[in-house]
């Protein structure tokens, strides 16, 4: 390829993204310590440019492009839509709580903006190379949020773990990445599926690459027995930060997941699928149970979160058409459940009150019954209560695993939910129940409130009417 | 059209979520302004939609709007399917639904003298209403629209609800609260036969769409299936007698009929419109869809028309000894929907939505003059209490009579076209039972006259029996009541001259309703027809009239000019005067078998099965190890990044064992 | 062939076994110095492969400036060695357990068996006048631009995280600023303040009388 046939059209909205977060942390230097809400409404004025951006690009065919290394078609058109999507509203949940706290840094957002960035490289990488520098620019902005209340012993740890870990599971992926590398002899997925379903490499090695590139992709998902991280880190990272870091890191990391795994390895499905299930069982496990035992919200929410990674997987391992968009259906799901929920953490908390312990939660209804009432929607929802969101991701997930004949792994997750039904409904007994321990509202402004009331609005609605959702999601496969 | 069908639908949706939810913001005259609103363009867009298919005979629309549920074995649309009989019902539920809300301005416009001052639900309740009867009218149009068994399904337990929150409107009074949770659990039982019809019906057919599953009916007919092994039953009998449960439930047939006299609870607009012209007329329309279906099944029909012939004769008997105005009113409307089913089961459907039609109008009319008496009487409903109102009240006596005549079958008012077609399809029916049938609607219309002018003469004529200080303020009610009595008297005369014709034999539901030659009573009942001036002549000859004449007379007698007989009547058959002032026993079995009985089998298991088996092994015992589970594995969670490494490494070596070795 | 080889021998050996007294040494500062030695073997082995620039960029880059870096860090910081060799006899068993068996398992499979010279052949050597350097540059702005700038933007979110999480302002440092000195005019130093005079308490209770 010479440069004249470089086309820059495929990737327009990563340079746009680009360009204005490198414009914005340049405005932002220049700025006096007090106003940051300018850093603030800049960024969500970007994320609507590359909104825009993706829309006007968007298509469901699949477009390849640098050599075949990356790819835009509908799946990560749709993802990137809802990545930027709930990258904005989480920033938007976010700033108060960022205020309260005395770290409302313009760095927040930057990092932020550069971390989408590279989860936008991420679900168009088609080549190993640029699946790993995706992941690392999007862990390595993380890594940085999540230190970023850095006076704050809690904060500085969470940021030491997941560093390290995280380094450790990258160490990990890349190593499986090199062994595919060595005995495929390309990095582009498209070249290494060809190779896997020719059946000329040698098996073992294979199986040993896959198994490396899987555990260091299901850290970064934080499903079980690699979720040790995922609690302490999303606990110990100033809420604001959680609120980022849950919800559109795990769409990208879906998105490679699938790629990597249900396209180019497509051919040991069966030798994957196996792990995945092991994975699965052990993620339904761990996040149902112990999250019982939690007396923190916001750590509950973790547990839960590993929950759902286990549905994700489930739908990923079904390896089918079906699977795939229900892995995408109940993702996106989770992405607008999981904002709701830290998002009602941030809208409580006020200076000096975190607002992340169940009790903090006590008599919500009391203090505010439309707050309740959005709790109720987000708890009904993740638990998976008929005819909410939750329900109809989690029904979709089973469907694909059925199809594939793995009615045992349904029932068992089945009953997994119905034990994980108990601690949601427990934060709604406390909710309508209890009496409040905190009295008033904090004030907030209108964007938080929008966005929040939009989120449990938007999950009721989804929940009453999925099918153009369902539809979308299946159309991109 | 699509979009109009629609609005149809929505506009009174909207304009309950307005009242509903904003009632508090824009107040009284917003609230019923929006509801108004909504139903009127509803019931203009109807018409338009009566005019496209009806008159214009346009083609039937099939489609849908909305995919709600797509999986691999089924899918569940949202859809309308608009033709003759739908428009017909569209126009009904609509008009009717007009005139209420208009007629409730009036009625409840003192509504707050009857809350406690205490009771938070006092303010607002107005609203409240409005959007209440809005929003039953969205929820019986989506089930008249519906072109699957699902959304009908949805309109039916819709409609069950709005009537439940209106029979407890006044949920400070423990008799609404008895009425409405008797209404509800009376509808659970038909609703469970409903859905286990329709859950036959996606079961066997693998489709909820109607369309789809009448192509495939005459394959269910010849299906046997063991539901008691070793008797073989008709699949076809089996789902339509399920699905005729729901309607006996929902249009209040022997022996779940027991809830409607205690619905009166309600207040009286809602009487009219859910009570009388509509929801329960959900049953007939129902099993008249489902034509196709029930032409398959002889027995179906045959169960249809004695339960039917039976509702209408002994519920007539109940109305003689009814004393509340609104009860009699009541119990003539569940005998006029024994009518009805008789000729479904006649396999006179068309005879059947005929009767419906003409009985919304002049049932709402008779329950709207019976709110406007009330309200004249501040709130007393004893007829033994009232007496002259003739005079104090002229628009209201009037109307009263127009239906009073109808409802009788009074030659030439619209009750006499259809109920004579009833009678008429019965006695030329030769299914099994029909006979039976055809002499019980026909004492039923001496029963009729009798407890319907019994009410009008204790009512409106003779001595003035009220206190005085009611007497002192009796007057005619405004307009907002007496415009909408009116307009509703026009149809309960007119309507019978000019739909017979085409509703019953001419082609206006060709295609729709479906009847085998051999069961078309209809087409014999027409042979003799030659337009309608020649009915009502034919129909001068028949017995039905005379009996009705009858009935009038011997009410007369009984009330006006010797009401002694009647006294003593009573005392000699005290038992009987008990037996039918105790409704037949029905509600007393019910009380003693399923209510204490229930109460004791649920009392049995929670104490065994409950406290000992589930509480006490099952549920606290997993809930118990589940929490040391918690509490255990919580302890991995170290919170020491060593650890977390470790078990990282250790867990790929574990991994890596088991994939590369095993 | 074998002169290479034995040199490869050398190479990895002391890549390896410099690696484990880096890891396993109590002073930091020698601790950064066998890391130097491991990059440097590296550097070397990268050489035997023709890597030319790659290996020149490794010691320029990291033993020269990162590792450099590195060496006066550890020096100015006092890290208490013995804290952290804490524990270290106490896991060394279960530790050199996994990493042994680990070992095991992966020499079992990236073996000759299935990475021998029979299954991937040696690349073919190049021509004494090619350049490492050209073809590496020829490709890394054309074919590999994307990944070279996603690198780039790496670097510079490393770099913003770095100052953002190092950068302080003492806003309760003093320091003298000249020109506002030089600038200050009177008002702004002086107030002017007018207060009513004193009363005495006896005239107070005077008043009091009087009302």
């Amino acid at each position: 390829m010479t440069l004249d046939a470089l086309n820059l059209m495929p990737i327009l909205p990563e340079i746009i993204l680009l360009v204005l977060a490198c414009s914005i942390l340049l405005i932002d230097v220049f700025m006096r310590a007090g106003s940051r809400d300018v850093t603030y409404w800049l960024t969500q004025v970007s994320l609507v440019v590359i909104f825009v951006a993706v829309l006007s690009g968007m298509s469901m065919d699949q477009r390849l492009s640098f050599e075949g290394s990356v790819i835009n078609d509908g799946l990560s058109d749709v993802m990137k839509l809802a990545m930027i999507l709930m990258t904005s509203m989480a920033f938007a949940l976010s700033r108060s709580y960022l205020k309260d706290r005395d770290i409302h840094k313009g760095e927040y957002y930057i990092l932020g903006l550069f971390g989408l960035l590279g989860m936008m490289i991420m679900v168009s990488a088609y080549s190993l190379l640029l699946i790993y520098l995706g992941l690392e620019l999007m862990s390595l902005a993380m890594y940085a949020m999540v230190a970023i209340h850095r006076d704050d012993i809690r904060s500085s740890e969470a940021a030491m773990k997941y560093f390290v870990l995280g380094a450790l599971a990258s160490g990990l992926l890349l190593y499986g990445m090199s062994l595919l590398y060595g005995i495929t002899g390309s990095l582009d997925i498209a070249v290494i599926r060809q190779a896997v379903l020719g059946g000329e490499i040698p098996k073992i090695a294979l199986l040993l690459a896959m198994l490396f590139m899987l555990t260091g992709l299901v850290f970064k998902l934080g499903a079980a027995p690699f979720h040790m991280w995922l609690p302490d880190v999303y606990d110990g990272a100033p809420t604001a930060v959680t609120l980022y870091i849950s919800a559109a890191p795990k769409i990208a990391a879906l998105a490679i997941l699938m790629r990597l795994f249900g396209d180019g390895l497509i051919g040991i499905l069966a030798d994957w699928q196996m792990l995945m299930i092991v994975f699965a069982v052990a993620s339904l496990f761990i996040g149902n149970v112990v999250a019982i035992a939690q007396t923190s919200f916001k750590r509950m929410l973790a547990y839960s979160t590993v929950s759902h990674v286990g549905f994700i997987l489930l739908g990923v391992l079904a390896g089918t058409a079906d699977g795939f968009s229900a892995a995408l259906f109940y993702v996106l799901s989770y992405g607008l459940m999981s904002l709701g929920g830290f998002g009602i953490i941030t809208y409580l908390a006020s200076r000096g009150i975190e607002a992340d312990q169940l009790d903090d939660l006590k008599g919500l209804n009391d203090r505010s019954p439309w707050m309740a009432f959005i709790l109720l929607i987000l708890m009904f929802s993740m638990a998976g209560i008929p005819f909410t969101l939750g329900f109809w991701a989690k029904l979709a997930v089973l469907q694909a695993v059925v199809e594939i004949d793995l009615v045992w792994l349904a029932i068992y997750a089945v009953v997994m939910s119905v034990i994980g039904a108990f601690y949601y409904l427990r934060v709604l007994k406390m909710a309508y129940f209890d009496k409040p321990l905190i009295t008033g509202m904090p004030v907030r402004s209108l964007d938080m409130r929008w966005v929040l009331n939009g989120t449990g609005i938007a999950i009721l609605i989804l929940g009453l009417f999925p099918a153009g959702l369902v539809a979308l999601c299946a159309q991109v496969f | 059209m699509e979009t109009i069908y629609l609005w149809i639908a929505l506009a009174p949706l909207i304009g309950s979520i307005i009242a509903g939810l904003f009632g508090r913001q824009i107040g009284r005259v917003g609230a019923q302004s929006a509801t108004i609103t909504g139903v009127a363009i509803s019931f203009v867009l109807a018409l338009y939609a009566f005019k496209v298919h009806v008159l214009d005979g346009g083609e039937v629309f099939n489609g849908t709007v909305y995919t709600w549920l797509a999986s691999d074995l089924f899918t569940f649309n949202i859809g309308f399917l608009i033709d003759n009989l739908t428009a017909v019902m569209m126009v009904i539920v609509t008009s009717v639904s007009l005139m209420v809300h208009i007629y409730t301005i009036g009625y409840m416009a003192h509504d707050e003298e009857l809350w406690p001052e205490t009771s938070r639900a006092r303010a607002g309740g107005y609203q409240r209403f409005f959007s209440y009867i809005s929003l039953f009218t969205f929820s019986m149009l989506m089930l008249v629209m519906s072109n699957n068994f699902l959304q009908l399904f949805f309109g039916w337990e819709a409609v069950g609800l709005v009537s439940y929150l209106l029979i407890g409107f006044y949920m400070n009074r423990e008799s609404a609260i008895y009425a409405n949770l008797k209404a509800f659990i009376v509808n659970r039982v038909g609703d469970f036969g409903f859905l286990l019809g329709i859950a036959a019906i996606l079961v066997y057919t693998g489709s909820m769409d109607y369309h789809e599953v009448f192509k495939q009916a005459s394959q269910l007919a010849g299906i046997q299936v063991e539901l008691i092994p070793g008797i073989e039953w008709s699949l076809i009998s089996v789902i339509c007698i399920l699905l005729f449960i729901g309607a006996m439930g929902k249009s209040a047939q022997i022996p779940l009929h027991v809830w409607l006299p205690d619905s009166m609870e309600g207040p009286t607009p809602i009487s009219a419109l859910i009570h009388a012209a509509t929801m329960v007329t959900a049953g007939i329309f129902m099993v008249a869809r489902m034509s196709p279906m029930y032409e398959l099944s002889e027995a179906a029909l045959s169960f249809i028309m004695l339960i039917g012939a039976i509702t209408a004769f002994s519920m007539g008997l109940l109305g003689i000894v009814a004393n509340d105005i609104k009860r009699v009113v009541a119990f003539s409307t569940l005998s006029q929907l024994g009518y009805m089913t008789v000729a479904l089961g006649a396999s006179a459907y068309s005879a059947a939505i005929f009767h419906l039609m003409t009985h919304a109008f002049f049932k709402a009319l008779l329950f709207l003059a019976a709110g406007s008496v009330i309200i004249a009487m501040h709130h007393e409903q004893d007829i033994r209490k009232m007496g002259g109102l003739r005079k104090f009240m002229p628009i209201t006596f009037w109307t009263s009579m127009i239906g009073a005549l109808a409802l009788i079958g009074f030659p030439g008012f619209s009750g006499f076209f259809s109920k004579d077609a009833i009678i008429e399809s019965v006695h030329a029916s030769s299914l099994p039972g029909a006979d039976f049938a055809y002499w019980l609607v026909l004492l039923g219309v001496f029963v009729t006259a009798f407890y319907t002018f019994r009410m009008i003469f204790l009512v409106f004529f003779g001595k003035e029996r009220m206190d005085k200080h009611t007497r002192e303020h009796l007057h005619e009610s405004p307009w907002v009541v007496t415009v909408p009595l009116v307009l509703l008297s026009i149809p309960a005369v007119m309507i019978g001259w000019v739909a017979i014709e085409p509703m019953l034999f001419g082609d206006l539901f060709k295609d729709i309703i479906v009847v085998k030659p051999s069961h078309d009573v209809l087409a014999q009942v027409g042979s003799h027809f030659h337009g309608a001036w020649s009915f009502v002549l034919h129909g001068l000859m028949s017995p039905a009239v005379w009996l009705a004449a009858a009935g009038v007379l011997l009410a007369w007698l009984t009330t006006m000019q010797f009401p002694v007989v009647a006294q003593q009547a009573e005392q000699r058959f005290s038992w009987l005067s008990r037996l039918l002032k105790n409704g037949f026993g029905f509600d007393a079995f019910n009380t003693i078998v399923f209510e204490k009985g229930s109460l004791g089998l649920g009392r049995g298991l929670w104490k065994w099965s409950d406290l000992k088996l589930i509480d006490g092994f099952m549920v606290n015992g997993t809930a118990q190890s589940v929490g040391r589970l918690a509490d255990v594995s919580r302890l991995m969670q170290t919170g020491f990044m060593y650890h977390y490494a470790f078990v990282m490494i250790f867990s790929v070596l574990a991994i890596m064992t088991w994939v590369l070795f095993f | 062939m074998s002169f290479i080889k034995l040199l490869f021998l050398v190479f990895a050996s002391s890549a390896v076994l410099s690696a484990f007294m880096m890891v396993t040494t109590r002073n930091t500062v020698y601790a950064a110095l066998y890391l130097v030695l491991t990059f440097f073997s590296t550097a070397l082995t990268w050489l035997l492969l023709e890597a030319e620039f790659l290996s020149i960029v490794l010691i320029l880059v990291y033993v020269g400036a990162v590792m450099v870096l590195f060496l006066f860090v550890v020096m100015m910081l006092d890290v208490n060695t013995a804290a952290t060799r804490e524990g270290f006899v106490r896991f060394l068993p279960l530790g050199a357990g996994v990493a042994i068996i680990m070992m095991l398992e992966m020499s079992l499979v990236l073996g000759p068996k299935l990475f021998g010279l029979d299954v991937y052949p040696a690349p073919v050597p190049k021509a004494a006048d090619y350049s490492n350097t050209e073809a590496i540059g020829s490709v890394l702005y054309t074919v590999y631009v994307y990944p070279f700038e996603i690198a780039a933007v790496i670097l510079l979110v490393a770099m913003v995280a770095a100052i953002m999480l190092t950068l302080r302002r003492r806003p309760e440092t003093k320091y003298q600023d000249a020109a506002a000195q030089a600038k200050v005019r009177r008002e702004d130093r002086v107030r002017m303040v007018k207060m009513e005079s004193e009363t005495r308490v006896a005239d107070i209770a005077k008043q009091g009388d009087g009302a």
